[in-house]
């Protein structure tokens, strides 16, 4: 490969992200028991799902976010000696932990500095962080960021979506703000292109007719031709008619599914939507729902977003987040992954790149790519 | 979200008057049992009166409402909970309908003002019953 190959018509340099799993991808295998997190963390390393790792801090550690020396030290030898680079910490804004109130300023500051702390310590470049934290929060956590080395990435997840309201309110105060450690997390479900067939094979094997089915579908499509919706009000409507569907359908006990899945799960907006915040996006959820008989992702356009991403520049990692697991209990998580991550290692070398797979070019690049990769004062 | 995972197969034990059965958190990540918004429990239809359920975790036993407060006491994923209710039954070989509902609070999900997400998930397994003792033991 030339140097001229590597870059394109507006002169970026083309991106090489860094190929690895988000370990809520196994969500059934691990709350099964089937694997424990040592177990879990072996087998994502042996089978080649890495060398990017990104762990749920709520879901994997026990006791979190209080993460003691001895643990960490544990945790960071494990992934180290099969290989797999830390990548981003899955962290939690519980605003709603009391019964009687939500949290305040002060204590949500104080929640979500006690998980960044953990993060360091466990060796995460990065936390995210979700849609509730709002800019003026984001904007009071940054020295805690600084402080740590962790960078907070916020997730833009449908029903929201790069260009909404609330996520130009953020972009607009990482730009006023100036610190290297505000980003995004962009989550690929927000830029679907279709119903996940696997959720409409589910709902066939729950006994629901072809003709609410092909309903469902044209409901979503009707939506897609739309775009994404305005606000949460338009959101709001749109849930509504998903339940209206059921209702009207005979199967009111699927309309709040077909809601939750149809608006929250395969968000509508054009794959070029990323563009509003790409400077900001220093970490990407490959979400996916399954993998067809052609190999392909048939409701997320992952060849596209893997084309944009190079084409951009990105250098980031990509968590595949596989969350068919939901409603698909008849196939293997563990080969659909390997197959969405191959359809990925095809479209970078498709966009004139590849993906990073190799341990000790995933950490050098991430460290180029990321204010710090190292826990500060943990 | 894991609402087939809820109870546990196998787990009902009985001292003749009062049952339990174990049951797994239908989310993928821990909360705290300031989360645990209702419990209920029926074994054959029978639902055990609410002011009897009990609700073991972390080795501590709490009444239902004794939970909204607990911040600190939290549900891990791969951990059973013990739901315990006064329902009188024998332990047996016959089979029994064990019917358990949770309703969670979801505490990083706000969807409206000052309103945290709220789900609701039912299982229902059948199983026999084991003696109290025998369980221990």
């Amino acid at each position: 490969m030339t140097e001229s190959d590597t870059t394109m018509g507006t002169g970026a340099t083309k991106g090489s992200p860094i190929q690895g799993v988000t370990l809520y991808s196994f969500t059934r295998a691990f709350h099964g028991r089937e694997y424990d997190l040592e177990q879990l963390i072996r087998k994502v390393a042996a089978d080649g799902y890495g060398p990017g790792l990104e762990i749920i801090g709520f879901s994997s550690f026990r006791g979190f976010p209080t993460i003691d020396e001895e643990y960490a030290g544990w945790f960071r030898d494990l992934v180290d000696e099969v290989g797999l680079v830390p990548t981003s910490l899955a962290i939690n804004a519980d605003i709603g932990i009391h019964r009687d109130r939500l949290l305040n300023q002060d204590e949500l500051i104080e929640y979500m500095r006690r998980q960044i702390e953990a993060a360091a310590k466990l060796g995460f470049p990065i936390a995210r962080v979700q849609i509730s934290i709002t800019p003026d929060s984001m904007e009071a956590l940054a020295p805690v960021a600084e402080r740590y080395g962790v960078t907070l990435a916020l997730e833009v997840h449908a029903d929201q979506y790069a260009s909404h309201p609330r996520i130009l309110a953020l972009r607009d105060r990482y730009e006023k703000v100036g610190s290297p450690y505000l980003g995004f997390t962009a989550d690929w479900g927000a830029t679907t292109v279709g119903f996940a067939p696997s959720l409409v094979e589910a709902y066939r094997r729950r006994g629901a007719s072809e003709e609410l089915l092909a309903k469902v579908v044209a409901l979503w499509d009707e939506f897609y031709r739309a775009g994404p919706p305005a606000d949460q009000a338009e959101h709001g409507q749109r849930f509504g008619r998903f339940i209206a569907l059921g209702a009207e359908n005979g199967r009111p006990d699927l309309g709040v599914d077909f809601g939750i899945n149809g608006t929250g799960l395969f968000g509508p907006a054009r794959v070029d939507d990323w563009l509003q915040i790409m400077p900001w996006i220093k970490h990407v959820h490959g979400k996916f729902f399954g993998i067809d008989e052609n190999g392909e992702e048939p409701s997320v356009p992952v060849r596209d977003l893997i084309r944009l991403l190079v084409d951009n520049g990105y250098n980031g990692a990509i968590s595949s987040e596989y969350e068919g697991w939901h409603w698909n209990h008849w196939q293997s998580p563990f080969e659909i992954i390997a197959g969405e991550q191959a359809v990925q290692r095809s479209a970078a070398q498709d966009a004139g790149s590849a993906m990073v797979t190799r341990a000790a070019d995933a950490r050098t690049q991430l460290a180029a790519w990321l204010p710090r990769t190292e826990g500060a004062n943990a | 979200m894991i609402p087939d995972r809820i109870i546990e197969q196998g787990t009902l034990t009985t001292d003749g008057a009062r049952s339990s059965v174990e049951v797994r958190i239908p989310w993928y990540r821990a909360i705290p049992g300031s989360c645990i918004s209702e419990v209920s429990l029926a074994v054959d239809g029978v639902p055990a009166p609410a002011q009897s359920l009990r609700w073991g975790m972390n080795g501590k036993t709490f009444r239902i409402d004794e939970l909204a407060d607990k911040i600190d006491e939290w549900w891990f994923p791969l951990d059973s909970a013990v739901v315990s209710g006064d329902i009188p039954i024998r332990a047996d070989a016959r089979e029994h309908r064990v019917d358990v509902e949770l309703k969670l609070y979801i505490p990083y999900i706000i969807i409206g003002d000052d309103e945290v997400l709220r789900i609701e998930e039912h299982d229902t397994k059948t199983m026999s019953a084991r003696s109290t003792g025998e369980a221990a033991a």
